[in-house]
């Protein structure tokens, strides 16, 4: 780790103007499981490091059913997976969460990192894109609301300008008889990164799908949808020969790319396999909810 | 049988507590004034030439005491530098992406890594030369200027093997090779009624250990003494190189073993004397402490190795012929022993029909060294599938096939070498009662999920060198143990249970230590399985020595004669009288306290092995694999091991499990992976893959006691075997679930799906 300036703001306005103040470099600092093993391993070298650790009011979860789920950006994956509500009303973000790391992790990474992070593996930026999640941002312009599925540009790139800060997301209540998943592909069980993964919800409306989301990892330069494969769902009957073909569009949907954690081939092979596994989960919850 | 009171009794470890609370000191704890740290500047490129370095940006940070390039290093025998550890940096050429380049002494850590960035190094690229099969053909491009001479100090200090190598005399990347036959192997082909034929991958990996390499060295220039505070293996190793590399007297010499974070043999000697020289250059003491991905660029690794296999078997199970090609990759500098693999891979079985080439072959890759015993677990994932597919094929039970073909004493290794007493068939006898194994065939699959049983052996030969140490009498009449082995595996817990049970005092009465190579007696490396079956041999001979020193004074004191004698919680006394007897205490009086009688209690033990004692295990894997994604996840494991006579059971268990873990991460996820320029593209913990606590199912342990000759009570090295079958359990457990064979190691879920023509 090369030497750097510390900043600890205690408000919001201090962390953007520090920003705005010394530009591009700055790095912003939350549970650091991300920046601090860049800065040691990753060659990654900021001149300056704004901690949000003392800015208050970015740590709240609170959920109203008509105004949704509203989650700050300094939750911990800990508490995300711990949350009663989010394990049941938003599964595939508890799942998500909860999978990360190791306990050690949990405690420490936090939503707003993983997804500033922008890593097409970041475990819960797919259930927050199923849900069709808000993240809301604050910088020296003022506050602004990006889709969480628009937000990602490439790997570690986001639309967030230099002075921005993420300060949390807003998921909108999922309609009644929605399940939702995520699940994702590693060789290990733990303490590993999704080669794959894949988040879907599915929101019933009788016996047929309403609405549907599937949201890929791992298998773009960022998360990406499967628009196809959810056209496909809407208004079907839920059926085995449905979710394969729907299984299929969202296979061709992704563009992975051969890395020391796979092969395109062997990505695009379990997108397929996944999204199936998922489709049955998800329907599997909605009857039950 | 002979009833013991202290040894074969399970004992947790004397440094356990230390180890939980933090309170071990490891050489990355030694803080000394004025220390300086040192970063190395690794090569970008897997070979190419030095055109030039430019140190001035960095030495103008601030912090930075020096920065040192081959250029200012003491030059060394040229014959020498076919040997890794010669090359402190590189000078002309790079050889392996990783390899050091500069090191940088600075006030700080933070501030050596700054540095690193500052140093400018022109190069030139050469063609790399990463793949061995490719290496070995007569046009292929030279990975390095050949080598000569090789220094195989190190391996031995593994196994001992007395077969000649030879050495190419053409310019070749071919740095050692070796071949056995025995019969006719076409006719031998010509009589199976089976012959399978494969080619068996296995990839190179890592030791794995925990602390990464660490050393301090602080040389004094008034006195002319070096001391190294360091995590090794083998302390005199180091000493007696340091000695060797530099013409220093081993008087001038101390080399302080720390308490060791895991080796698994890739700690031995690699650090030290860098660090010596660059204290000596600075004038000040040095810290060399890797990252891990400094450990997984630029240590020692173990050997990939691809084995081109055929053998045959005849359908009553005897087997005819081996027919066999090994290469193993050694990277950039000579390191893996292409003899053992030979051996081990027509050893296991009574081949009739024998031939077997062996080679050593040099790539731009970080050079090899050993690992739990080196070479063997890639040989055995070959014969080991081999004769699992052999049996399946000609309908046979595996376990069955394997017992009627299992070597035991006086067969004769491929090198004509008859084995001493073995416990191989012990081992599958206890395998084939065993409930897992019994369970094959038996289980349901589940959720889309097959299940499978395998089961795979393994054999180590083990080292041999000599040892000694020191047994002695406190004050206070408690006893004390002296060795110069570092413990790397609860060997000093199992010399306090020796030296318990020879002087019949209870444990608590017992203290062992390590000193350094200023003050203990001589020890060899501890690798090759033979710390406890030399060293412990030592101890044993040491604490009778002290026990007949007892009894003479106890017998002229009490006038008895001193072949009457028996030691009996903590006191000396005539055999049947327990009134006529004299107190541990007391005679610590007598010989150690002012104006004392008698001279001081002090048992000598320095023994030569001679005779190895091999080590066999017997494993089986009960696995379940996802047909769709290839996911294998282990259910059970089941691990049977000959310890010869096991002196602390639960430090045998435990060596076993470790083992067996290494193999299974062998089986299922550890590969250093190259990209096609020769850079090491997992240097991380996440990419490179050992198993975690979630991976690895339970263990269940069986020791089997098969005496060796010379070891103590007839303990046999226990340390290498369990990680040898691993990889082919697990691969004869996957044909056991799907019906498909993943030849190469580890079988990872893309293999296995292209395997079943998934992908
Ligand atoms: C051992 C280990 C295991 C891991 N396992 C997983 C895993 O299984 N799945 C997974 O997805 N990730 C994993 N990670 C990565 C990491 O833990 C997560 O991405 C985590 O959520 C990052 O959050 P953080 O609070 O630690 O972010 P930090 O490291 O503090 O920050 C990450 C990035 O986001 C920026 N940033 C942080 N907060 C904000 C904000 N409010 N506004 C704008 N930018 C911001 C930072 O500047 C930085 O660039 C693992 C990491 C470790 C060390």
């Amino acid at each position: 780790m090369h030497r750097f300036e510390y900043h600890a703001p205690t408000s919001l306005d201090e962390a953007v103007a520090l920003l705005k103040e010394h530009g591009d470099g700055t790095k912003l600092l939350a549970g650091g499981t991300d920046l601090l093993v860049h800065m040691k391993e990753g060659g990654l070298h900021p001149p300056r490091v704004v901690s949000l650790h003392a800015v208050a009011g970015l740590d709240g979860i609170s959920f109203d059913k008509s105004e949704g789920l509203s989650i700050g950006s300094a939750v911990s994956m800990g508490d995300i997976e711990a949350n009663d509500t989010i394990r049941q009303r938003y599964t595939a973000l508890a799942e998500g969460a909860g999978i990360v790391g190791s306990v050690q992790t949990r405690s420490m990474a936090t939503i707003g990192g993983n997804i500033a992070n922008a890593a097409p593996s970041a475990d819960t930026a797919p259930p927050l894109a199923v849900f069709d999640a808000i993240a809301q941002i604050i910088g020296s312009g003022g506050a602004r609301e990006v889709p969480v599925i628009d937000l990602f540009e490439g790997p570690g790139s986001t639309v967030l300008a230099g002075d921005e800060v993420l300060t949390g997301f807003t998921l909108p209540t999922p309609p009644a008889n929605t399940g939702s998943v995520y699940q994702r592909h590693t060789p290990r069980k733990i303490m590993d990164i999704a080669a794959v993964s894949v988040g879907v919800r599915l929101s019933l409306d009788g016996g047929n799908i309403g609405e549907a989301r599937i949201c890929l990892g791992a298998v773009a330069a960022t998360i990406i949808r499967a628009t196809e494969a959810e056209d496909a769902l809407a208004g079907q009957t839920p059926s085995t020969e449905l979710f394969a073909k729907v299984a299929e569009l969202a296979r061709a949907a992704s563009s992975p790319i051969s890395d020391v954690r796979g092969s395109a081939e062997f990505r695009h092979h379990l997108v397929g396999v996944m999204t199936k596994r998922c489709l049955d989960v998800a329907l599997e919850r909605a009857q039950e909810n | 049988m002979t009833t013991y009171s202290s040894v074969g009794k399970p004992i947790t470890r004397i440094d356990g507590s230390n180890k939980v609370t933090g309170d071990s000191l490891y050489a990355g704890d030694v803080q000394l004034p004025g220390m300086l740290h040192c970063k190395l500047l690794r090569s970008p490129h897997a070979h190419a030439r030095i055109v030039s370095i430019d140190t001035s940006n960095a030495l103008a940070l601030e912090g930075i005491e020096r920065v040192i390039t081959a250029a200012d290093l003491p030059t060394f025998n040229p014959k020498r530098m076919s040997n890794r550890a010669y090359n402190l940096l590189a000078a002309d050429e790079v050889l392996f992406y990783g390899q050091p380049v500069a090191a940088v002494l600075a006030v700080d850590v933070s501030t050596a890594e700054e540095a690193l960035d500052l140093i400018n190094v022109v190069y030139d690229e050469l063609p790399a030369v990463l793949d061995s099969l490719a290496a070995m053909e007569e046009d292929s491009p030279l990975a390095r200027a050949p080598v000569t001479e090789i220094d195989r100090s190190e391996s031995k200090g593994h196994v001992s093997v007395d077969v000649k190598e030879e050495q190419s005399d053409k310019p070749s990347n071919i740095a050692s090779q070796a071949k056995f036959s025995r019969g006719d192997v076409d006719q031998g082909f010509d009589e199976a009624d089976c012959v399978v034929e494969r080619t068996w991958r296995s990839a190179m990996m890592h030791q794995g250990y925990i602390e990464p390499h660490s050393t301090v060295a602080d040389f004094n220039a008034a006195s002319g003494e070096l001391t190294i505070w360091t995590a090794t293996q083998g302390q005199f190793f180091v000493r007696d190189q340091i000695s060797n590399m530099l013409r220093m007297p081993e008087t001038k010499i101390r080399v302080i073993g720390t308490e060791l974070g895991g080796g698994f043999g890739g700690k031995i000697f690699l650090t030290q004397t860098l660090a010596a020289v660059l204290a000596k250059l600075a004038g000040r003491p040095v810290k060399i402490i890797f990252t891990r991905k400094d450990d997984l660029q630029g240590a020692t690794p173990s050997a990939g190795c691809v084995v081109d296999l055929k053998t045959g078997m005849k359908k009553d199970g005897a087997i005819t012929a081996i027919k066999a090609k090994i290469v193993y990759d050694a990277g950039a500098f000579p390191g893996a022993s292409a003899v053992v693999g030979a051996i081990l891979l027509g050893g296991y079985y009574r081949f009739p029909n024998l031939e077997i080439e062996t080679y050593e072959v040099l790539t731009n890759k970080v050079s090899v060294g050993a690992i739990r015993a080196p070479g063997a677990h890639n040989v055995t994932f070959a014969i080991e599938s081999h004769m699992d597919m052999m049996a399946r094929e000609l309908g046979l039970d595996p376990l069955e096939a394997r017992m009627q073909n299992a070597v035991s004493e006086g067969d004769k290794m491929p090198s004509d070498v008859p084995y001493t007493r073995i416990g191989m068939k012990e081992c599958l006898e206890a395998v084939r009662d065993s409930d897992l194994w019994k369970s094959r065939g038996k289980k349901q699959n589940g959720n889309g999920k097959a299940r499978g049983i395998g089961m795979a052996v393994g054999g180590w030969l083990g080292g041999l060198q000599p040892a000694s140490a020191h047994v002695e009498l406190n004050g206070d009449g408690t006893i004390k143990v002296v060795v110069g082995a570092n413990d790397i595996s609860g060997t000093n817990t199992s010399f306090m249970q020796i030296a318990a049970e020879e002087l019949g005092v209870p444990l608590e009465m017992v203290s062992v230590g390590t000193g350094d190579t200023k003050t203990a007696p001589f020890a060899g490396m501890s690798a090759g399985s033979k710390t406890l079956f030399t060293v412990g041999r030592a101890v044993k001979e040491a604490a009778e020595d002290a026990r007949q020193q007892l009894f003479n004074i106890a017998a002229e004191r009490l006038e008895a004669n001193p072949d009457d004698m028996e030691s009996v919680d903590g006191e000396i006394r005539v055999k049947g009288s327990p009134d006529k007897s004299i107190p541990f205490r007391r005679l610590a009086g007598i010989t150690t306290g002012f104006g004392a009688l008698y001279p001081p209690i002090i048992g000598r033990g320095a023994i030569t092995a001679r005779k190895q004692a091999p080590g066999f295990t017997a494993q089986v894997a009960e696995v379940e694999v996802d047909e769709e994604t290839g996911q294998v996840t282990l259910l059970n494991w089941g691990i049977v091991q000959d310890a010869g006579f096991a002196i602390n059971p639960l430090s045998v268990a435990g060596q076993m499990q470790g083992g067996a873990t290494q193999g299974i991460g062998i089986g299922l996820w550890e590969e250093m992976i190259f990209d096609d320029k020769g850079h090491l593209m997992n240097d991380g913990l996440l990419d490179y893959r050992m198993p975690t606590a979630l991976d690895v199912p339970n263990i269940e342990t069986q020791i089997v006691e098969v005496p060796s000759e010379e070891g103590p009570y007839g303990a046999r090295g226990v340390g290498e075997p369990s990680i040898i079958p691993g990889a082919a359990a697990i691969s004869n457990a996957i044909e056991d679930a799907i019906g498909v064979r993943v030849t190469e190691a580890p079988a990872t879920p893309e293999r296995i799906l292209r395997a079943l023509g998934k992908i």
